[in-house]
């Protein structure tokens, strides 16, 4: 391909990620493959967020299966003070509900803008990051981090995603949905941070309202830690929710494991529900994952998750399969099949659906 | 991952002795879908929204299982669109619940998250059910004296659209006889947002009766009821001579705090609540006061009094003398039609003038910009109406 039809291609796919763009979430997966912390990639420590300039370059020369020549690498930054990235999701889908019928649809799914600005560079930064889709803009993120001298502590103050287990980027996945800390629920607080070697921790005291206003005095308290080495990791977090209407206890366990091609995800979440109608509910939900990066650029994705909404209640666990092929065919551009299997009690269609999809996800 | 890997062999659960949400029979039942709370929970809530909107961190802070739903949704301001309550009892088509389950709300993504739209045939009933008056669930207390659980138009809120009617949801069922003009008033603070002082003017409603079809929810139609910007009074009796009763004989439990429910847990006491209408109505005076003011009775313009210089003789600096050279006055400019033509506004000059498509002269007002069409099509309201002082 000549240069000006690289340049050509380049310009309509990012035009099109520009109209199209859908949301560029974490993907865990990747961090395991290269033993790296999330940190390394985002700008949160706990995943997610605006691509650092690592993730950047990363995304640049390693995760596609070939690289058009751009000329210089695009790291994100503007100059020493400014970082900007973005994200774009776009997809088809079609859900089947027994005794129902089909229902199929395009849309767009996120619009995404982050920017940062660091008035002291390495130590100070202003981020946000910003949903800009016309018919839903909203401010998801929108913070002050201040990096100690040293890099090891820092704290942040604002509005954040909080950090808990494996930041996925399936926002419906059980283990995200049922535990409510998600891409759609940051919350308002402030929050520690630690990163020491293989050491990644942070602690966060937000209002615990999910995004709602102050409704009582009690807050949320959220700690997530984590060990991670080149082949595999392991952590653990609690969360404490002290709320008026009855308080919320969630802990997990979760865990990463790189064996050959194959990078493994696991999780397993354990929820106490207080003041709910029949007293304490004990929710559980877990999620196993292998991601077979068979070539460059391509990656195979089989999930199993599990969810039993009631531990006292019997013959009411959900199960969902997935399977999704992610293919990078270039820089910044990826494309998503994929199909989920529900299973559930069968008196409710819903939890027994089938979903194929296809997405087209652009992100720098 | 051992812990989660052994859970891969965990299949699905079959389902028996459970309802719809997975919640053993004999906690919910198997309601059959109908408008009301219980049967919405049972069919809607605890299938496709608890699984999110349960415990402490429920988005928005929305809790919508069994003991939080109607406390969290009925008469409580949306989080995402603060201009809407959640559920505004009487008025689905204002209620944030149905744009989020409809597709149609201001923010976020339609409600169920992640999950197939729930179908319009289902959500209808959450739309009868808001359209009854949102009641709590059916099966309240019946040993205890009633309470008022709903309003609408809610307490304490502002706003520029006159209701069709009042509606105010009970817990329990309400004696028919008991609902009355008598125990169930409204009125108007006479202009000076104070009520008690001597100049209260009561409200002569059409018609205050209890619902014919829902024995939880009294009813005072407003048709008729000239919409004039005033603070207004909703009174139901819980003391006193005309009393409203449950179908048990007990007395209206209603003081109010300006939360739902009503009452002290003594029966009796009057339910008293208020709500303002403020804005642009179709009454002379309202268009006096928001139109012709500000915009027409300005220096050098048709301000007062009458005489040779003012333009076409057209006097609009007060209420009295707008009434006087308006209604049934013939055009100067074009003899063959008045400039308001009371039961016709298309006929009626004034709003040619407003419109733009009078014979002569230009556009009113002068110099300034076109009156929005909302405006203009509250003069014509009030020109159909009969253009009454």
């Amino acid at each position: 391909m000549t240069g000006w039809r690289q340049r050509l291609v380049a310009a309509v796919l990012a035009l099109a990620a520009l109209l199209l763009m859908p949301e560029l979430r974490a993907e865990p997966y990747i961090a395991v493959q290269k033993g790296l912390k999330c940190v390394s990639c985002h700008v949160s420590a706990s995943g997610g967020g605006k691509r650092t300039a690592y993730g950047n370059i990363y995304a640049q020369t390693e995760l596609a299966a070939r690289t058009l020549d751009m000329g210089k690498l695009w790291t994100g930054d503007v100059g020493k003070y400014l970082a900007f990235g973005a994200d774009l999701r776009a997809s088809y889908q079609r859900v089947d509900v027994p005794g129902q019928p089909s229902s199929k649809g395009s849309d767009l799914d996120e619009l995404l803008a982050y920017a940062e600005i660091k008035p002291f560079p390495k130590y100070l930064t202003l981020y946000v990051d910003a949903r800009l889709r016309p018919d839903d803009p909203v401010i998801r993120e929108q913070y002050a981090r201040l990096a100690l001298p040293g890099g090891r502590w820092s704290v942040r103050a604002g509005e954040f995603f909080l950090p808990f287990g494996i930041r996925l980027q399936d926002d419906d996945a059980f283990i995200r949905q049922v535990g409510g800390i998600n891409f759609n629920t940051p919350d308002s607080g402030w929050e520690i941070g630690y990163e020491e070697g293989p050491w990644s921790a942070q602690l966060a005291v937000t209002r615990g309202t999910a995004g709602g206003p102050e409704v009582d005095s009690g807050k949320q308290y959220s700690l997530r830690v984590a060990h991670v080495n080149s082949r595999w990791r392991v952590g653990g977090s609690l969360n404490l929710n002290d709320a008026a209407a009855g308080d919320r206890q969630m802990q997990n366990v979760f865990a990463g494991l790189r064996t050959g091609p194959v990078a493994w995800l696991a999780e397993f979440d354990y929820i106490i529900d207080e003041g709910l109608p029949g007293g304490r509910r004990k929710l559980m939900a877990s999620l196993i994952e292998a991601n077979y990066g068979y070539r460059k650029g391509h990656n195979l994705k089989l999930g199993f998750e599990w969810f039993d909404p009631d531990d006292d209640v019997a013959e009411d666990e959900q199960n969902r399969i997935s399977l999704v092929w992610e293919y990078n065919p270039m820089q910044f551009v990826q494309a998503r099949i994929g199909y989920r299997s529900y299973s559930g009690i069968p008196q409710n269609p819903v939890q027994n659906r089938e979903q194929l999809f296809a997405e087209v996800h652009l992100g720098f | 991952m051992l812990v989660a890997v052994g859970t891969v062999g965990c299949g699905a659960g079959n389902g028996e002795g459970l309802n719809i949400a997975g919640r053993p029979l004999e906690e919910g039942s198997n309601l059959a879908l109908e408008p009301t709370l219980a049967s919405i929970q049972v069919n809607i809530f605890d299938p496709s929204c608890v699984v999110c909107h349960s415990g402490a961190a429920a988005p928005q802070g929305l809790r919508l299982d069994a003991a939080s739903s109607f406390v969290n949704l009925v008469g409580v301001a949306s989080t995402q669109d603060g201009s809407l309550l959640r559920v505004a009892p009487g008025n689905p088509d204002q209620s944030y619940l149905i744009r989020k389950l409809e597709g149609t709300a201001s923010a976020g993504e339609q409600m169920p998250l992640g999950a197939p739209p729930i179908p319009q045939s289902t959500i209808d009933f959450v739309r009868q059910w808001i359209n009854d008056g949102a009641l709590p669930d059916s099966s309240g207390p019946t040993d205890v004296a009633p309470v008022v659980v709903s309003m609408a138009p809610s307490p304490d809120t502002v706003s520029a659209d006159f209701p069709a009617q009042i509606t105010v949801g009970f817990d329990q069922e309400i004696d028919a006889s008991t609902v009355n003009a008598l125990s169930f008033s409204l009125w108007r603070s006479g202009g000076d947002g104070v009520f008690g002082d001597g100049d209260d003017v009561a409200v002569d409603a059409a018609a205050t009766t209890l619902s014919a079809t829902n024995f939880r929810l009294a009813i005072m139609d407003l048709d008729g009821v000239a919409p004039i910007e005033d603070f207004y009074q909703v009174r139901l009796q819980g003391s006193g001579a005309n009393v409203v009763l449950s179908v048990d004989g007990r007395a209206l439990d209603g003081e109010f705090d300006g939360s739902f429910p009503s009452g002290d847990g003594t029966e009796g006491g009057d339910f008293v609540a208020e709500f303002e209408i403020r804005g642009l109505q179709a009454t002379l005076d309202s268009i006096q006061t928001n139109v012709f003011i500000p915009t027409c009775a300005v220096a050098g313009c048709h301000s007062g009094p009458s005489g040779p210089n003012l333009p076409t003789g057209l006097d609009l600096s007060s209420a009295d003398a707008s009434f006087e050279n308006l209604v049934g006055v013939q055009s100067r400019q074009d003899p063959s039609v008045m400039r308001v033509q009371a039961g016709d506004a298309n006929a009626s000059y004034l709003i040619h003038k407003l419109e733009g498509t009078a014979a002569v002269g230009g556009r009113m007002p002068q110099g300034g910009p076109p009156l929005d069409p909302d405006t203009i099509a509250v003069i014509r309201a009030w020109i159909d109406s009969g253009a009454g002082r």
